[in-house]
This record gives structure tokens, C-alpha cells and sequence, in this order.
């Protein structure tokens, strides 16, 4: 009864305004993201399915003439410009065109005498990002282009449809992919690119999460030292472990909140963009099985149990930062370090995130994989890879370091927590502590 | 100065010390207090009050000694201890995001788990702290008299044997100060509450306490009534017997 009042209390103290409005701020981010990813997405299909062709017919011959109305004739969207200049800036800038083709002059005339013909593009450079430069208008138009020219080419050198279409393409490819002892008919980088895409949203919420409980716990205990109603509790019927445990599972039951909500936020942010990217690659590759299938043909699909796995090893995780934390929390006795105090967390979190993000762990030199291995949140990054690729024995290897890890330094907590250190000991940036004053004049 | 008062001790403490790293901080401090009686430890900062009281509260382990109230020791059976006893801490603050009366339930529900010892409790300290509808406000809108009045009616609203006040004073204004002062000496008067007061306010401990013990340097120099420790230092008030017995100290 003394234990729910204390697991109230610190519930109340975590569930507050500040951090029901930070999770909302979160997740409206992630609804955003993925608005803006679905925007971008869909005007790069738009433009796959619908180009926009601006064209302008310098040489105006009836093999030209012939082209634009072949591209008019197509799905593409087709303008035809009459340009005067060749400023191509001032073309793209006074029409508000992202790209443009242009027929010279002079170029039935390299066409008919054999010649290479020259054909121009123009396309608009206006960002860094990927997704808004994506016009494929020109491309297409280009490509078409070059098909009629190649068509009057063979057909001038006696070469029939067949021939050219063998010309053209020689050799077929048939591409699959095999993972352990199991092989599916797809490429790796459709395989690559799903599961890719998958582990990216574990990392994610994981390394959200150490550093917002672990945050939270810090500042929890650190306030109740500052304002000195650690030393209240203390002084009551109520045991440290109690007192300890009150605010660890609070924490831990904050983070599971946590967990939930951007695992919803981060999967569905996820799923939008990746079925919409799938549907694209399954359908350009219909030979192929589809990136579900293989992943199932291939057993990289996790089960149920392996869920359960990675959870426990989540669990496992927010428990060494819960332990950790507690001690950092100790340590502190004014608010600015609280917030500088979490630091040592994040780097350990966020070198085996950016790593796993990287590389294949197990394919670095020994002793760098040996350094990263010891890091006890790497076993957190790598859990999905090694249940998705059947290495159970790394995964257990990884849980069972943890769990040594959480045991020890839970046993380091414990012991700070129930000696006088709680109240003496303090980490000082530069400055001299009101504690430590207080314990020297004390002396 | 044993017997001052015929009746039983509620805390007796016997030769407590405390070693730090380098540093005793407090050295074979003997003292007793007795039922409904106002004891005040008065000595310059650093002089070892605040040590002397937490290690009284079992928040700080003592090196050597004892001590013991209403038959629990603080070394043997601290969570006994910690059931007859509160401690407000120099400087206290309380939950700023909870409000006044969230924090009297939350603080009555770690001494008592039936909801009516609980209430029985609010109302006590309702009754002491006369915060009236600012309790159901939060306390972080509250002054510095307005949440010291809050803790010391929380530190008293369970009935403890032994209430250890460490500054209960400090940083208030005069009114304040004396609406605090006023409550402990009438808590001690109707309700037989024992009180252990640190400060290093002269005036105030002549106006609350009913003994006295100077300490420096982490001994506990000498202890009785006011008037006595007057009488025996030739002294006018007891800002003037506190210099002598630290001068005294220095000399030797």
C-alpha cells in the first residue's frame, strides 16, 4: 500500500503536462514526416506515371514533327516551347520549368546522314534533396527519342526489329538471393531495401528511448536531492529499496508508454513510405516475387517468439539505463549538470546505433569489434539482425551480458542508495556543490 | 544536566559520533530530550548539528555510539525508529507540481496505510498550517512562510514521538518566524510532542526551547535551560553564553 503511494506519486511526477505534450509534438513530427514523404513520393510517381515533357522543336522537320506527336500521342504530358536564346536559365526560369528538351537545329540532318544527332536537356538543380529534384519528364522523352532514331538507324542498315531488340538486349539476367542455407528469386536489393527499412525504425525508438528515461529518472532523483525531499522520504517508514524501486518502475512503465506510442508513430511513418516504394519496385520487376514473399522464402521474417525476444532485450536495456541512471541522478546536485549528466548514456547509445546503421558488426577487426561488443546497448541495435538472420547464439550471448550488466550495476545502485553516499556524494562541473560546501563546513 | 526534566526520555543519545573520509565531523555527542520538551542543538555553521541530526533521523550511519528513541535504536532498528519520528531538513522544499493537499495525503500515507489515520492526519495538519483554500493550489506557487508552514504541519500531522526540525526558521520573515515558533512551543505544550531544533538563531532558541546545547567543532560543549547556562556563564542573553563556551573552547 506504502509502495502503490509511493508509484503514484512518481507516476504523477512523470505523467505530466510537459511530457504528454512532448510526446504529441513527437508524434505530430513523425505524422508530418511521413506527410512529406508521402507528398514527395507521390509527385515522384505522378511524374513516373505522368511525365511532364516540355519540348521545343528547333529543327521543325517532319521527323521531328513526327517525335512530338509520338510523345503527345504517349501517357506524358507534353508542352512544346518555342525558344530564341540558347540562355538555358532564362528558358527554364521565365516558363517555371524543372526540365526541358530541346531539338537543334540541323538534327534530321545528322539523322539522315548517319551522323550521331545531338539532342539537349535542360533540368533544374533546385535542392540537395533527393526526392525533389526526381523528374523523369526529360529521361523518358530522351529515351524515346533515341528508340525512333535507333529504329531509323537499323532500318537504313537493313536491320530488322528482332535483330535490334537482340542487339539491345544480349543477355538476360535472372537475379535471387540466398541468406543462410535458403534462396529466393529476387534481387538482394529489393531484399535489401525492405529490410533495410525495417531496422531502421528499431534504432530509432531505442535510442529515443535511453536517453528519455534515462533523462527522466536523472532529473527525478537529482530534484529530489536539490530540493531536499530525498532526505524527507529517507527520514519515513518506508524502505530505500522501496523508495528506489517506486521510481524505477515508474520510469520503466513511462518508457514503456513511450515505446509504444513512437513504435506506432515510427511504423506507421515506415509503412506509408515503404508500401508505396514497394509497390513501385514490385511492379517494375514482375518476374520477381515480391519483397514479402522473398523475405518469407528466405526465413528472414521474425515470428512471434522473436518479437517477444527483441522486447525482452529492450526490456533488458531500459533496465541498465534505469540502474545507470539512478547513480548519475546521485551524482548531481544542481540542474544544469542533469542535463550534461546523461551524456556518457548517450554516447554509448548512439556509437553502436550509427555502427549498426553502418556496418556489419561481426565483419569489423577484432579488436574494434570486441570494444563495440562491450558497449551493452549494441546487443540492443543488433538483436533484430541476429534473430532475422538466425544467429540465436549472438542474440543470447548479447542478453546475458546485459542482464550481467544490469545485475551490476544495479547492485552499484543499490549500494549508493542505501549508504550515506546519497546524500554526500557529488559531481561537481567546476563548481563548488551546495552538498559538498555543506559536508566540508560540516568537518 | 540529566533530570532537568522528571520525566521519561524520548530520545536518548549516547556518545554519537561520525567519522568522515578525512574529517570527524562529530565527536561522542551525548544528550537527552523528555516527553513534550523543545531541545535545540545551536552552534556555528559547520559545527556539527546538521550531522549530528541525520544521523539521529538514520540518514546518516553514525561511526561509534548510539542513540535511541522510545526504546528503538537508530543502529539496530532504524525502521522502527523512523515510524516515531520526522525530520524537516534545513532549506526543505515539497513536489512543486503537487498541490498542498496532495502532499500532506501522499507524505500521511508512508506513516499510515488506513484511510482514516490518513484523513485523521490531513486534518491535524489542515488545522496547524491554516493554509485554508490555497492547499488545493500548488505548491509552487506558493511563498516561503506558506510552504514552511506546509512542512512543519506535515511534520507533525502524524503525531511523531520526535519531531527534528533542522533550521525551522531560516530565511523566514519575522512574522513568519514567529507564527512557526508560536506552533512548536503550543505542539509541544497540547500534544506531548518532543522536538530536536537546529539553529544558529540565538534569540529564537531563548524564545522556543526549553534546553539547550551548544556545540562546536563537532563536541557538544554544554547543555541546559537558558536561565541556567546564563547563571553559570555570567552572561546577559545567550548569544553572549554561546561566545563564552566556544571562546573557552578555543583556549583550551
Amino acid at each position: 500500500m506504502k509502495f502503490v503511494n509511493l508509484l503514484m506519486k512518481e507516476l504523477k511526477e512523470l505523467i505530466n503536462v510537459q511530457m504528454i505534450l512532448s510526446l504529441v509534438i513527437v508524434l505530430s513530427m513523425f505524422g508530418i514526416m511521413g506527410n512529406v514523404m508521402n507528398g514527395a513520393i507521390d509527385d515522384a510517381s505522378e511524374e513516373m506515371t505522368h511525365p511532364k515533357i516540355n519540348i521545343s522543336d528547333c529543327d521543325d522537320t517532319e521527323l521531328t514533327q513526327s517525335i512530338v506527336e509520338m510523345l503527345k500521342s504517349s501517357k506524358a504530358e507534353v508542352k512544346v516551347f518555342d525558344i530564341d536564346s540558347e540562355d538555358y536559365a532564362d528558358i527554364l526560369n521565365s516558363n517555371g520549368l524543372k526540365s526541358m528538351v530541346i531539338i537543334p537545329e540541323g538534327f534530321t540532318e545528322s539523322v539522315n546522314n548517319g551522323e550521331k544527332a545531338q539532342l539537349i536537356t535542360v533540368s533544374k538543380l533546385k535542392s540537395a534533396s533527393a526526392m525533389a529534384n526526381v523528374s523523369s519528364g526529360s529521361d523518358g522523352a530522351t529515351e524515346l527519342i533515341k528508340k525512333v532514331v535507333t529504329n531509323i538507324v537499323a532500318e537504313g542498315a537493313g536491320i530488322s526489329k528482332e535483330q535490334l531488340e537482340l542487339i539491345e538486349n544480349p543477355v538476360e539476367t535472372s537475379e535471387n538471393t540466398v541468406v543462410g542455407d535458403k534462396s529466393a528469386s529476387i534481387p538482394l536489393n529489393n531484399v535489401l531495401g525492405k529490410i533495410t527499412m525495417q531496422n531502421t525504425v528499431l534504432p530509432i525508438i531505442v535510442f529515443m528511448l535511453i536517453v528519455m528515461t534515462s533523462q527522466s529518472l536523472v532529473n527525478s532523483i537529482s530534484s529530489e536531492k536539490i530540493d531536499k525531499t530525498l532526505e524527507t522520504l529517507l527520514s519515513t517508514p518506508v524502505t530505500r529499496t522501496a523508495i528506489i524501486t517506486a521510481k524505477m518502475l515508474a520510469a520503466a512503465i513511462v518508457a514503456l508508454i513511450n515505446a509504444g506510442a513512437m513504435t506506432f508513430g515510427v511504423s506507421n511513418l515506415m509503412k506509408t513510405s515503404t508500401s508505396q516504394l514497394a509497390e513501385g519496385v514490385s511492379g517494375a520487376v514482375g518476374q520477381y516475387l515480391s519483397a514479402d514473399e522473398a523475405i518469407n522464402a528466405l526465413g528472414l521474417n521474425l515470428s512471434a517468439v522473436d518479437y517477444l525476444l527483441v522486447g525482452l532485450q529492450l526490456f533488458l536495456t531500459i533496465m541498465i539505463c534505469l540502474s545507470v541512471s539512478i547513480m548519475l541522478g546521485a551524482l548531481v546536485n544542481d540542474t544544469k549538470s542533469s542535463q550534461t549528466v546523461i551524456m556518457p548514456l548517450m554516447i554509448l547509445a548512439i556509437v553502436p546505433y550509427i555502427i549498426s546503421m553502418l556496418a556489419d558488426i561481426n565483419a569489423l577487426p577484432t579488436v574494434i569489434r570486441i570494444v563495440v561488443y562491450a558497449i551493452p546497448f549494441t546487443h540492443t541495435f543488433s538483436a533484430m539482425q541476429n534473430l532475422m538472420f538466425g544467429n540465436t547464439s549472438l542474440f543470447l550471448i548479447g542478453a546475458v551480458y546485459q542482464l550481467i550488466v544490469f545485475l551490476v550495476c544495479m547492485f552499484f545502485a543499490l549500494r549508493l542508495f542505501s549508504s550515506d553516499k546519497i546524500l554526500t556524494v557529488s559531481l561537481n562541473f567546476g563548481q563548488k556543490s551546495k552538498y559538498k560546501k555543506k559536508a566540508v563546513s560540516e568537518e | 544536566m540529566k533530570g532537568v526534566f522528571e520525566m521519561e526520555n524520548v530520545l536518548e543519545v549516547k556518545e554519537l559520533s561520525k567519522q568522515y573520509a578525512k574529517v570527524l565531523a562529530v565527536e561522542k555527542v551525548s544528550f537527552e530530550i523528555g516527553k513534550g520538551e523543545i531541545f535545540a542543538l545551536i552552534g556555528p555553521n559547520g559545527a556539527g548539528k546538521t550531522t549530528t541530526i541525520r544521523m539521529i533521523s538514520t540518514l546518516l550511519t553514525a561511526t561509534s555510539g548510539d542513540a535511541v528513541i522510545d526504546g528503538h535504536s537508530i543502529l539496530k532498528e532504524p525502521e522502527k525508529v523512523r515510524e516515531c519520528i520526522t525530520y524537516l531538513p534545513d532549506e526543505a522544499g515539497a513536489y512543486k507540481n503537487m498541490t498542498g493537499i496532495a502532499y500532506l495525503k501522499f507524505m500521511a500515507g508512508l506513516f499510515y496505510t488506513d484511510p482514516d489515520k490518513i484523513s485523521e492526519c490531513i486534518e491535524r495538519a489542515k488545522g496547524i498550517c491554516k493554509l485554508g483554500d490555497r492547499l488545493n493550489d500548488k505548491i509552487g506557487s506558493y511563498s516561503r512562510g506558506m510552504t514552511r508552514k506546509l512542512l512543519l504541519s506535515r511534520a507533525v500531522m502524524t503525531k511523531p514521538k520526535l519531531a527534528i526540525l533542522d533550521e525551522p526558521t531560516s530565511g523566514l520573515d519575522v512574522i513568519n518566524a514567529l507564527e512557526i515558533r508560536k506552533t512548536i512551543k503550543q505542539l509541544a505544550k497540547e500534544d506531548g510532542i518532543s522536538f530536536l531544533l537546529s539553529s544558529h538563531n540565538m534569540l529564537e532558541i531563548e524564545f522556543v526551547s526549553d534546553r539547550v546545547g551548544i556545540i562546536a567543532k563537532g563536541h557538544l560543549m554544554t547543555t541546559g535551560r537558558s536561565s541556567e547556562l546564563k547563571q553559570r556563564y555570567g552572561a546577559e542573553n545567550l548569544e553572549e553564553v554561546f561566545e563564552k563556551v566556544v571562546f573557552e573552547n578555543e583556549i583550551r
